[in-house]
This record gives structure tokens, C-alpha cells and sequence, in this order.
């Protein structure tokens, strides 16, 4: 348990407050994952300073992968015994990680877990990082987000560097040369990342990362994976991705295992969650902190073994000898959708049926959403021979249809409708091949739903 | 039709670069330049018949406007005599007199060629919104996420009177700047797929021949969104 500042009675006060209201939100069938939290900041504002946090606080940041990651950090953790307290089923402001650390304290502010793991929304870096010190920051990578909170990765970095405390121990992805160039003056940073993989492009595409930071002039790069991700390197001033401390310098996607090299020749093959790309930098920054917090490499082994990704990230059911799976594609979040559709795309399979259900459900309750985020978000690996027939359902089904079409999708190929039990029954009468339902995470019950819709209407025809 | 895009590798923000996208395919014979940061613009010894600039970020912002300021002149007198330009979002803030950076405490002179207008950039001031209005009587529905706010009075030289949402700034119906055939916005992202008519209004102005790519598709969507913005109960 580490050291806060002293309680004093307006703490007292935001923890009575605050463990009230989660009670009567739970006795109302709420979540209560953030309002506590939000109670709490308002009556004490330096409330999380004087909440004692655990022996080992952990957090995790970066535009995508911070909810793979920290529970993959909580599973190992809690199979090698211990408690930990963690907010991946809540909100990842200020408000949530409040919740999440009032819940598993006492009314005097201690902790009743040793550890925590804690997502941290990168927007929210300055409000919570000033109040509390974390042992470790995984960021996974900063990649565009929604345009409306988070507007371009220099922005996002510069908070960053601005919020994370220098006794932090920073685990960067080393593959991504804004993320990996956070903090530059602290000694705290190691690197995880992932080797060349063979077939992979030399010709930066970057959207982001163009020009050498240190000296302006035009990047090069010896790998590039997806957007700014690969190792790049300045022809001019000698600039460089740095060296990863944890390496995957193997990939068996038959197996689904992967070698982590790391500690100057040491090597540990561990299970990945999936053959995504983006699972196994999630995997490899999770074992990396794991690692470098000291874990025996032999029971983050043990654990990665019974690991599975979270089902509402990613779960498959065959129904009427039809697979049915639902894949998270986040809107409003440019890549995290293309990489949704481009691993989609990958996937063995003729004939794929996709339903694609990536409106954002609060911008479009009285509210017309910004669609600049789908003309950012790259729509071409739609044009895969592989995918069928493309459902776009929800109420800005005909932006992502003009979207694609100017992307080069084939006309033919689309459906579009309002409604997305609409959307379940279209995909249904749309070919015969698997099913993929590409979903925002704000609409997993309605999702689910449909997904529940199709499979027993499949099982039904069988 | 010749368009050149100004430094598509970096000026690439929030969806812009669909516009150069759509553009080209919705005027016949149309052809695109991309000229990067690194390189020289075609319109220093050429002539375009549209140039196109996007969202960028401010340090990208302040790599353009010295990229662009030995050419004042140059794009001064291509404004003067008629060129069309469409820049969006914070393209049209390197076209004012001066850039304050509140967060990152710098000052910079922008090229001044609007010299009536002051851009304040504050990084923890972000403004959301969206705006329908006319256009030479051309509906234009957009959106804007925004740290700037420029300061001058735009209402003799303005792209948008809006119907509902802000102009220049808020409570202003008047949005952007429009002087002969320069039209710079603070809508951003894509603002041609969107409106299949003013794309066909923009590429008139250039001389050209529109024929708006995906027509019926994209007037459907553009019609959905008019609905949904002159619904009242949908918030601005």
C-alpha cells in the first residue's frame, strides 16, 4: 500500500457520498461504474490524491488495445493469486477510475487488493495522472481517434507528455514512432514490439508520421505494417524507431503462439488471444510489463495459456453450419475500424456475409453523427473478393454506402438498412456464406440481439 | 480540369482528403497534382484550375504557412484573378494576418492575405458543431471540430449564411471566407461527398463538367442529413 496524502473530512465526505450512490445504483440495475467516481471528484477534487493506491498500480493507455491488454495483465495476475482491482467493464476517465479505486478501498481510503490495473483514457491523462503516480504505463500505441475529442495524435501526445509523472515506468510500443517518441527526456522507457514479418511493405503510407521529428526531412521506413506502425528511420539525421526491449521475433499462427525475446537472449513462447495483429502487440505489451515488474516468465507462460479474448471483443458460434462472429469495430474510431474490416477480410472464407453496425448510438439520439470520421477510415479492404455481400445497418447506413462506393467497393455488393434487426434479417436473405457482424461497443446488447436473431433463425432453416 | 492538392501526405486530417477523391471523380477530365511538403507547388509556374488544402495539425500548420509565405504574392494574384481554392478546416487559418497558440505559447504571422482576421488556437478549447446553410443558393451542410476562432468580420465575405448552426463564430451566421473564388471554411472533413450539389457548383466555378460520382446515392445521403439538420429537436 503506498503512501497518500493525509484524509481529511471532505475525503470522508466523497467516500460516504460516493460508496451510497453505487449502492443505490446497483440496487436500480445501474452499472454505477462512473457516477461514484464523478460524486466523489466533486465534493473532493483531489480525491484520488488522498485514496492509498495499491502495491502495484499499473495503467494502460493508448488509442486502441488498453481494454485487450488490461485484462490479459488482470488474468495473469489473478492466476498467479492475486487481487487485483481493475476498471476494463467501466469507464476509463476520471470518473470511472475513481469508481473503480473507491469500490476496492475502505471507507479510510486503503486498498483492499495489492494491485491494480487501470485503463486510462489518454484525453484524461492530466486529471488523473496529476492526482496518482502509476508504477507502470503500457501505451499501446496513438493512432486517430474520434475527431471530436481527440482531434489528431500531436494532440494526444502532447498530453501525454505532459501527464505522465517521471517516476512512471513507461512500456512503449516501439513499433509506433508517436508513441514510442513520448516522454524523450525520461530515462523510465522500454520498448515492446514486433519483428519484420516477411511480405511486409517498405513504403511509408503514413498518414501521421511523415516527416523526421528531430530534423523535418522524409521519413523512410524498413518495415511498415499498418498506417505509422513498422520501424522507420531518417535518411538524413539518422532518427530511428528504437530498439524493442521485448521483441515477438516469431509468429506461429497455426499454433497461435508467438516468442517473446527480451533480457539480452532470453526467450519465452507464449499463447496469443488471436492471429490479429493488433492482439498480438496487445499480448506482447502485457507480457512486457508483466516481465519488467519482475513476474516469473514461467507463470505469465501458464497464464497466457488459458487466455482468451474478451467475448465482447471478438467470439464466433456456428449455427445451421453457418459461423456467426461478432467482431468489435469501435465508430467514430478510423482505424480500429479498418483494421476491424481488414482482419475480417483476411479470414479464410468465400462468399463472406458482413453486417456492419458502427453508428455511434448517442450521436444519433436527437443528434445527427459527424460522418468525417467514415471518409477517414480507410473502406478498401471491403473490396476483397472474399466478402459477398456488405450490410450497412443503422441510421447513417447511406453515408457508409457512398463511403464504400467511393472507395471502390462494388455496388452490387451492398444492402443498406435503418434498422438493425433490419440488418439481421437482410444479411439472412444475402448469400450463403459465414457471417461477420462488425459492431460498435456501444450497441453490444442491440448486437447481440441480432447476432441471438440469426443464429436461431439458422439453426431453425437447418 | 486540373486540381492541385496542397500537401495531401500531412494536410489529411478528419476525411478531408475524400474531397480531392470525389472531386476527380466527379468532373470530367479531371486530373490531380499532389504537391508534398518537400516539394514545389505547381501554381508557383502554373496555373490550376482549383487548388485544394485540408485539416492539418498546428505544428504541420506552422510547416505550411513558412512552406507557403514565399509565395504570397503568387497566390495572391492567382485569388485576384479567379483561381478557385477550397481549403477546410484550419487551411484557411494560414490565410490570415497572425496564429496564436495559446498551449504551445507561440506566435506566428500567418501569410496575411485576409489581413481583417486573427486566429486564437487553444488546444483546450474544442468546439464541436455542425451548420447548414446556402451557398449562391447551393444548400451546404458540414461539421466542424475545431480549436481556433478566428477573430474579423466576415459578413461582406462569407462562404455560408447559415440556416441553423454557427458561422465564424458563435452566433454569427456568416461562416468562413469567400473573396471571388477563394472559399476557405472551417467545415472540415468531407465536405464534397456530402454535398453532391456544391460539388456540382464548385466544379462549374472552375470551368469544368460535373457529373457528381455515385449521384443518386450520394443526394440520398444528403438528403437524409437536411432532414435530419432542419429537425429541430436535433441539437446544433
Amino acid at each position: 500500500m503506498k503512501q497518500a496524502k493525509k484524509i481529511n473530512l471532505r475525503f470522508i465526505a466523497a467516500m460516504t457520498a460516493a460508496k451510497l450512490s453505487r449502492f443505490a445504483l446497483r440496487a436500480l440495475g445501474r452499472d454505477g461504474s462512473c457516477t461514484p467516481g464523478i460524486i466523489a471528484v466533486k465534493i473532493c477534487p483531489d480525491f484520488l490524491s488522498r485514496l492509498k493506491m495499491p502495491d502495484l498500480l499499473i495503467c494502460v493507455t493508448g488509442t486502441n488495445g488498453k481494454t485487450t491488454t488490461s485484462n490479459l495483465i488482470c488474468s495473469v495476475l489473478r492466476r498467479a493469486g492475486f487481487g487485483v482491482t481493475n476498471n476494463s467493464t467501466g469507464s476509463n476517465v476520471e470518473g470511472g477510475v475513481a469508481t473503480a479505486l473507491l469500490a476496492a478501498s475502505t471507507f479510510t481510503g486503503k486498498p483492499k487488493n495489492e494491485t491494480a490495473v487501470i485503463e486510462v483514457d489518454e484525453r484524461s491523462s492530466l486529471r488523473i495522472y496529476r492526482h496518482m503516480t502509476p508504477d507502470y504505463l503500457v501505451c499501446n500505441n496513438i493512432m486517430r481517434d474520434s475527431l471530436k475529442r481527440n482531434a489528431h495524435t500531436d494532440f494526444i501526445a502532447y498530453i501525454l507528455g505532459a501527464a505522465v509523472p517521471p517516476e512512471t515506468k513507461l512500456i512503449l510500443n516501439a513499433d509506433d514512432a508517436i508513441c514510442s517518441g513520448l516522454c524523450p527526456d525520461s530515462e523510465n522507457r522500454k520498448y515492446f514490439g514486433i519483428s519484420a514479418e516477411p511480405g511486409e511493405d517498405t513504403v511509408l503510407r503514413s498518414r501521421d508520421i511523415v516527416y523526421c521529428p528531430v530534423c523535418g526531412a522524409r521519413l523512410a521506413a524498413d518495415y511498415v505494417r499498418y498506417d505509422h506502425i513498422g520501424r522507420l528511420r531518417c535518411p538524413s539525421c539518422g532518427f530511428r524507431s528504437p530498439d524493442p526491449d521485448y521483441c515477438v521475433t516469431g509468429i506461429d499462427r497455426i499454433s497461435g503462439r508467438f516468442t517473446l525475446s527480451y533480457g539480452g537472449g532470453k526467450t519465452l513462447t507464449l499463447k496469443t488471444v488471436n492471429s490479429n495483429i493488433v492482439n498480438i502487440y496487445n499480448c506482447c505489451g502485457a507480457a512486457a510489463v508483466l516481465l519488467e515488474a519482475g513476474f516469473p516468465p514461467e507463470k505469465i507462460q501458464a497464464a497466457f495459456e488459458s487466455l482468451e479474448i474478451v467475448k465482447s471483443r471478438f467470439n464466433t458460434l456456428t449455427a445451421g453450419g453457418v459461423k456467426v462472429t461478432m467482431q468489435l469495430a469501435k465508430g467514430q474510431n478510423p482505424v480500429a475500424c479498418a483494421r476491424a474490416f481488414s482482419y475480417v477480410a483476411s479470414l479464410p472464407g468465400e462468399d463472406k456475409r458482413l453486417l456492419v453496425m458502427i453508428d455511434d448510438k448517442s450521436d444519433n439520439t436527437n443528434n445527427s453523427e459527424s460522418v468525417c470520421w467514415i471518409y477517414d477510415c480507410d473502406y478498401s479492404a471491403l473490396k476483397d473478393p472474399s466478402v459477398g455481400v456488405i450490410v450497412f445497418a443503422g441510421k447513417r447506413c447511406r453515408d457508409h454506402r457512398l463511403r464504400a462506393l467511393i472507395a471502390g467497393v462494388d455496388g452490387g455488393k451492398i444492402r443498406i438498412c435503418d434498422g438493425l434487426d433490419e440488418g439481421g434479417k437482410l444479411i439472412l436473405s444475402s448469400g450463403g456464406g459465414d457471417i461477420y457482424i462488425l459492431n460498435d461497443p456501444y450497441i453490444l446488447k442491440e448486437s447481440t440481439a441480432v447476432r441471438d436473431a440469426i443464429a436461431g433463425r439458422l439453426s431453425n432453416a437447418d | 480540369m486540373l486540381i492541385e492538392n496542397l500537401f495531401p501526405e500531412v494536410c489529411n486530417l478528419f476525411g478531408d482528403p475524400q474531397n480531392a477523391v470525389y472531386l476527380r471523380m466527379s468532373a470530367e477530365g479531371a486530373e490531380e497534382i499532389r504537391t508534398p511538403l518537400d516539394g514545389i507547388p505547381y501554381f508557383v509556374s502554373g496555373r490550376p484550375d482549383i487548388i485544394l488544402m485540408g485539416s492539418m495539425s498546428e505544428s504541420t500548420q506552422r510547416r505550411v504557412t513558412e512552406k507557403l509565405r514565399p509565395y504570397r504574392e503568387r497566390i495572391t494574384g492567382l485569388i485576384e484573378s479567379g483561381c478557385v481554392f477550397l481549403m477546410t478546416g484550419n487551411a484557411l487559418d494560414v490565410f490570415c494576418r497572425r496564429i496564436t497558440y495559446v498551449t504551445e505559447n507561440i506566435v506566428t504571422d500567418g501569410l496575411g492575405i485576409f489581413d481583417g482576421f486573427e486566429v486564437t488556437t487553444d488546444w483546450f478549447k474544442r468546439k464541436n458543431g455542425k451548420i447548414i446553410g446556402k451557398c449562391d443558393g447551393v444548400t451546404v451542410t458540414g461539421f466542424r471540430s475545431q480549436f481556433a476562432e478566428i477573430s474579423g468580420d466576415n459578413s461582406q465575405m462569407y462562404f455560408v449564411k447559415a440556416d441553423r448552426g454557427d458561422g465564424i463564430r458563435a452566433g454569427i451566421p456568416y461562416e468562413g471566407i469567400r473573396y471571388r473564388n477563394f472559399i476557405g471554411t472551417q467545415i472540415l472533413g468531407p465536405i464534397l461527398p456530402l454535398n453532391p450539389g456544391f460539388t456540382s457548383y464548385l466544379i462549374k466555378l472552375c470551368g469544368g463538367n460535373p457529373r457528381p460520382a455515385f449521384e443518386k446515392e450520394a443526394v440520398e445521403a444528403f438528403d437524409r442529413r437536411v432532414e435530419e439538420f432542419l429537425d429541430p429537436s436535433v441539437k446544433f
